[in-house]
Parts: C-alpha cells; sequence; structure tokens
C-alpha cells in the first residue's frame, strides 16, 4: 500500500499531468478515479480532500496537494527517479514559462472548446432537474457558470471565437518552438513536455485543420515521441472513456 | 553571457525582480524604461521575444539574457535565486516550496489582474488620454499580442464594468484576508522564512493600500508586515532606482481577468 493517493479523471488536461509525472518517476501510486461526468469532485467525500471541488488532487501521508503544475514540481522534487527538471537556469526559468503560458492562456482556450462540443453534449442527456441539482452542489460560483453554459451551450459567439484565436495561434507558437529544439523547453525531457502531453495528444484529431505532419512536423514529430515512452502506455492505460483513446491517432505513420 | 534587465517603475513586477536580483547580489545591468511609453516593445538586440511578446503578466520586466527575453516576476526571481546558487528565496523541501509557489499562484492569478485594473485606472488611464491617436497607434503597432493590445485599449479608455470594479476590490479585501490570516500566528514573513512569496505579495499589495485604503483598515499584522517588507534592505534599493515622486502610482496594463476556470 503507497501512501500516496491521486485523485483524478482521464489522463487528460490536468489529470493527467500529475498522473504521467508519477509514472516517469516510477512512484507507485493508489489511483482514485473522479467521474467527472458523474459530478463526483462535487460530492462531500472529493470535497473533504478538495474544497474548491476541482481535480486533480494528490494526498502523500497528511499533505493534500492541488495544481496540477505545482503538484507536478512537487512530484519532481520530493521522489527519486528520473529528474523532470533540467539543471540549466535558463531551461528551468522556460519549463515554467511554457507551463504558465498552457496552463493560463492556451489551456483555457482548448477546454471551453471541448467543454462546448463535447463535455456538454454528453451531459446534456440527463435529467434536467437533476443536472440543476448537480450545478447547485458546485462550490465556486466561476464554475457554477462554466457548467451552465456547457449544459445549457450557451458559451458565446464572441468568446468560442476567441478561443479558436487562441488555439490557432498557441499551435503555430507552439509548432515554432519545437522547431529550436529536441523538447518544448530545452534539450531534456521535462515537466513541460509532460504538460503539453496532456494538452496536446489528440491534436491532429480535435483541430485536423490546424495540425497535421505537413502543417505542424515537428509538434507530430514531438507527440509522436512522447507517446512512445512507456510511462504514457501505462498511463493512458488507466483512461476509462474514448476520450483517452484517442491517443491511438499517434500510431498512425502519416496523420 | 550578455544580460539586461529592463525594468518599469519599482511597483508591480517589476519591483519584486528587482528586490529578488537585490536579494541575491548578482551583478546585472539594470535598465529603466518607460512601460506606458511603450518602451518595452522596441527593446534593442532581442533574438527569442515569446515571452516577451505572449507573457501572462503583461507589463512586466524583461530579463535578456543573450538575445532570449524572460518575462513572468515569480519565475524571474526563482532563475535569480537559482543562478546565484540558491540564496535561499525559494524553501528547499519539496512541500514548503509547493506552499510557496501555491501562493504565489494566488497572488498572480486573482489579486494582481484585480490591482492592475484599479492601479491602471487611477493612474494610467489619465495619461494615456493625453497621449495622442497618432502616438498611441505606435505603441498599438509593436505590440504583437491582440490580447494585450486590447487591454491597453481598455485602459486608455477606461472603460470597465460596475462588476469587475465590485469583484476587483473584493479580491484585494481577500488577498489582505490570506496574509492576515498567515501572519496570526506572529511569523515576520508569510511562508515562515523570508521568500519570493513576500516581495511578489508586497509588489502587488503595496500600492492597494492608496486605492483600496479600506481593505487595510481591520489588518494590523499585515500593516506591520507591509513596513517590514518595505526596509528589507533589497526592496530599500529597488524603491531608491524610482524617478518619480512615488512609484506607488506608476502602473501599465497588467494580466487579464480569467476569461474561463
Ligand atoms: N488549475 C487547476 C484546475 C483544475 C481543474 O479545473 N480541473 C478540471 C478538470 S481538467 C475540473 O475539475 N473540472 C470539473 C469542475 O470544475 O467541476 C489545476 O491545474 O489543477
Amino acid at each position: 500500500m503507497s501512501d500516496i493517493t491521486l485523485y483524478h479523471w482521464e489522463p487528460n488536461a490536468n489529470s493527467g499531468k500529475p498522473m504521467l509525472a508519477l509514472m516517469e518517476k516510477g512512484v507507485v501510486f493508489n489511483s482514485h478515479y473522479i467521474d467527472m461526468l458523474q459530478f463526483d469532485q462535487h460530492k462531500p467525500e472529493y470535497l473533504a480532500i478538495n474544497p474548491q471541488g476541482t481535480i486533480p488532487a494528490m494526498t502523500h501521508g497528511t499533505r493534500v496537494l492541488v495544481e496540477s503544475t505545482a503538484i507536478m514540481e512537487y512530484v519532481n522534487e520530493e521522489f527519486a527517479g528520473p529528474e523532470l527538471m533540467p539543471a540549466n537556469v535558463e531551461d528551468r526559468w522556460r519549463v515554467r514559462w511554457w507551463m504558465k503560458f498552457m496552463d493560463q492562456w492556451l489551456a483555457p482556450s482548448f477546454s471551453m472548446i471541448g467543454w462546448s462540443v463535447s463535455v456538454g453534449p454528453m451531459v446534456r442527456k440527463r435529467d434536467l432537474a437533476e443536472l440543476e441539482a448537480a450545478i447547485d452542489r458546485i462550490p465556486m460560483p466561476e464554475r457554477r457558470i462554466s457548467w451552465r453554459k456547457a449544459i445549457y451551450g450557451t458559451f458565446s459567439e464572441a468568446e468560442m471565437a476567441e478561443s479558436q484565436r487562441r488555439v490557432a495561434l498557441g499551435v503555430r507558437l507552439l509548432e515554432e518552438e519545437l522547431g529550436k529544439r529536441e523538447w518544448l523547453a530545452s534539450d531534456e525531457y521535462s515537466l513541460a513536455d509532460i504538460n503539453g502531453f496532456n494538452l496536446a495528444y489528440a491534436l491532429p484529431l480535435s483541430q485536423p485543420h490546424l495540425s497535421n505532419d505537413e502543417l505542424t512536423p515537428n509538434i507530430l514529430r514531438w507527440l509522436r515521441a512522447i507517446y512512445a515512452r512507456p510511462a504514457v502506455k501505462k498511463c493512458w492505460a488507466l483512461g476509462r472513456t474514448d476520450m483517452a483513446k484517442r491517443v491511438s491517432i499517434l500510431e498512425k505513420e502519416h496523420i | 553571457m550578455a544580460t539586461v534587465l529592463y525594468h518599469g517603475e519599482p511597483n508591480g513586477p517589476s519591483l519584486s525582480v528587482l528586490a529578488a536580483l537585490a536579494e541575491t547580489g548578482l551583478d546585472i545591468e539594470c535598465r529603466s524604461i518607460d512601460l506606458l511609453a511603450g518602451e518595452r516593445h522596441s527593446l534593442p538586440g532581442l533574438g527569442e521575444t515569446i515571452a516577451r511578446d505572449m507573457g501572462i503578466e503583461g507589463e512586466g520586466p524583461v530579463l535578456v539574457v543573450d538575445g532570449e527575453a524572460m518575462t513572468e516576476s515569480v519565475f524571474l526571481a526563482q532563475y535569480l535565486d537559482e543562478k546565484a546558487g540558491g540564496v535561499g528565496l525559494q524553501p528547499s523541501d519539496p512541500y514548503a516550496h509547493w506552499e510557496m509557489m501555491m501562493w504565489c499562484r494566488q497572488i498572480t492569478e486573482r489579486l494582481s489582474p484585480a490591482a492592475a485594473l484599479l492601479g491602471n485606472l487611477k493612474y494610467s488611464t489619465p495619461r494615456l488620454a493625453e497621449t495622442s491617436d497618432a502616438d498611441f497607434a505606435v505603441i498599438g503597432k509593436n505590440i504583437v499580442s491582440d490580447d494585450l493590445r486590447g487591454r491597453w485599449g481598455l485602459v486608455r479608455s477606461g472603460t470597465t464594468e460596475e462588476a469587475q470594479l465590485a469583484d476587483s476590490r473584493a479580491k484585494v479585501v481577500q488577498s489582505v484576508e490570506r496574509c492576515e490570516n498567515k501572519l496570526a500566528d506572529g511569523r515576520d514573513w508569510l511562508m515562515g522564512d523570508f521568500s519570493i512569496a513576500d516581495l511578489e505579495t508586497y509588489a502587488w499589495l503595496a500600492g492597494m493600500q492608496l486605492i483600496c485604503p479600506d481593505a487595510f483598515g481591520d489588518a494590523p499584522k499585515t500593516k506591520a508586515w507591509l513596513a517590514r517588507v518595505k526596509a528589507r534592505p533589497s526592496v530599500v534599493a529597488a524603491l531608491a532606482r524610482s524617478t518619480v515622486a512615488d512609484p506607488l502610482e506608476s502602473w501599465a496594463p497588467g494580466p487579464e481577468i480569467n476569461r474561463w476556470g
């Protein structure tokens, strides 16, 4: 029995970051699946761990940690195993810069599109009174608004267009950056790659007009190189929905 | 290695980085620029510009190392600490380090957009309103990011909604409350030992004393802590670089207010 428990949903976005970091370090942990689509993250048992009602969260002994990127940094510093931060100080800065840029600028736009085209429709089919009751249990007011928009499909055209603009620009910037070196932020595989893979692994499927072997060869090279890592295979095997299965697109020789 | 720190008046992110630099004792050339004149967007000798152009922080300082623009005040402070071989600005224990990073994230994600909105409305809007359309267009032309240019436009026009102002003031109040709670056990510094968290929090909160004085009414420990940070030799040295009467009145477009989760 490990004294580490990770509360996570699919290997995807924020949940997938600490999952993959733990796998890369070779840390044994208890996996506690939180079904986001059943609103497990707002149930009292989970709110006792993370009162914000968002996933992921990790417990290590009596310590409770939240915030996916910060958890990855903790995992890297606390446990033995391969180093996931470069030693060079400029490279370390670049890893942090790219993680913040992805977490705060690029990922929210990906996420808005994902909630609008997939999360919303998956949940919408259920009984509306039940859904309203579920929304009322969400602790953060901002999230209540987001869930309402997803369930009722009421994202404005302007906010969707802005998200699309950011995703298109972000893909271009990623492609340029990956043309400069082998990995995203340094010459070594790092937390920035783990973060970026969780954001972009299904990019050639979700945004085929923006990312494919012709348009973004560097992104595709990078995604395939990460997909080839044993830790990634182990991590994505913990997925239970079709969402995680999308990763197999990277097995195609030409996309 | 050619290294230059381009910074604005010692307030907000420029203050935290200048003070962090002074804490490390590193010998790095500092050049003061006029952020509200758009000078950050026409720096000489840049090869890699993405961090200057797309940084979340907005008009923060830019550290140029061998032509690469480096930004984001917390990460620059970490860089300087690590470059100097670790002068104690970050806890070495992984859990304490996580706590410090979480604290700084609260400040940069919640307090700094709110403080920047309030500070800019009060001090930058009048100045930019005096800038001619032609001069403002020149500044805008040099700004690569559409969303940052949009924030400049909002500052110049002074457009905000009452709800956003109220939300920003509430975030300042919450930040003061969080400080007061942290300091409740009588500690001198937010994380126990002095750290980047003190510099980053001070840098965004100090100016709020002029704008939201009521937020500090019931916060004696926070006020005493602000005075302690202000008296640190590194902060004194950073403030001495000011070229204006009161640097707390110097603001420039900051981070955006979260648009989604
Ligand atoms: N900044 C946090 C965000 C966590 C977060 O928002 N997670 C999403 C899933 S990727 C979530 O919990 N959504 C469900 C909800 O808000 O109800 C992190 O990186 O850990």
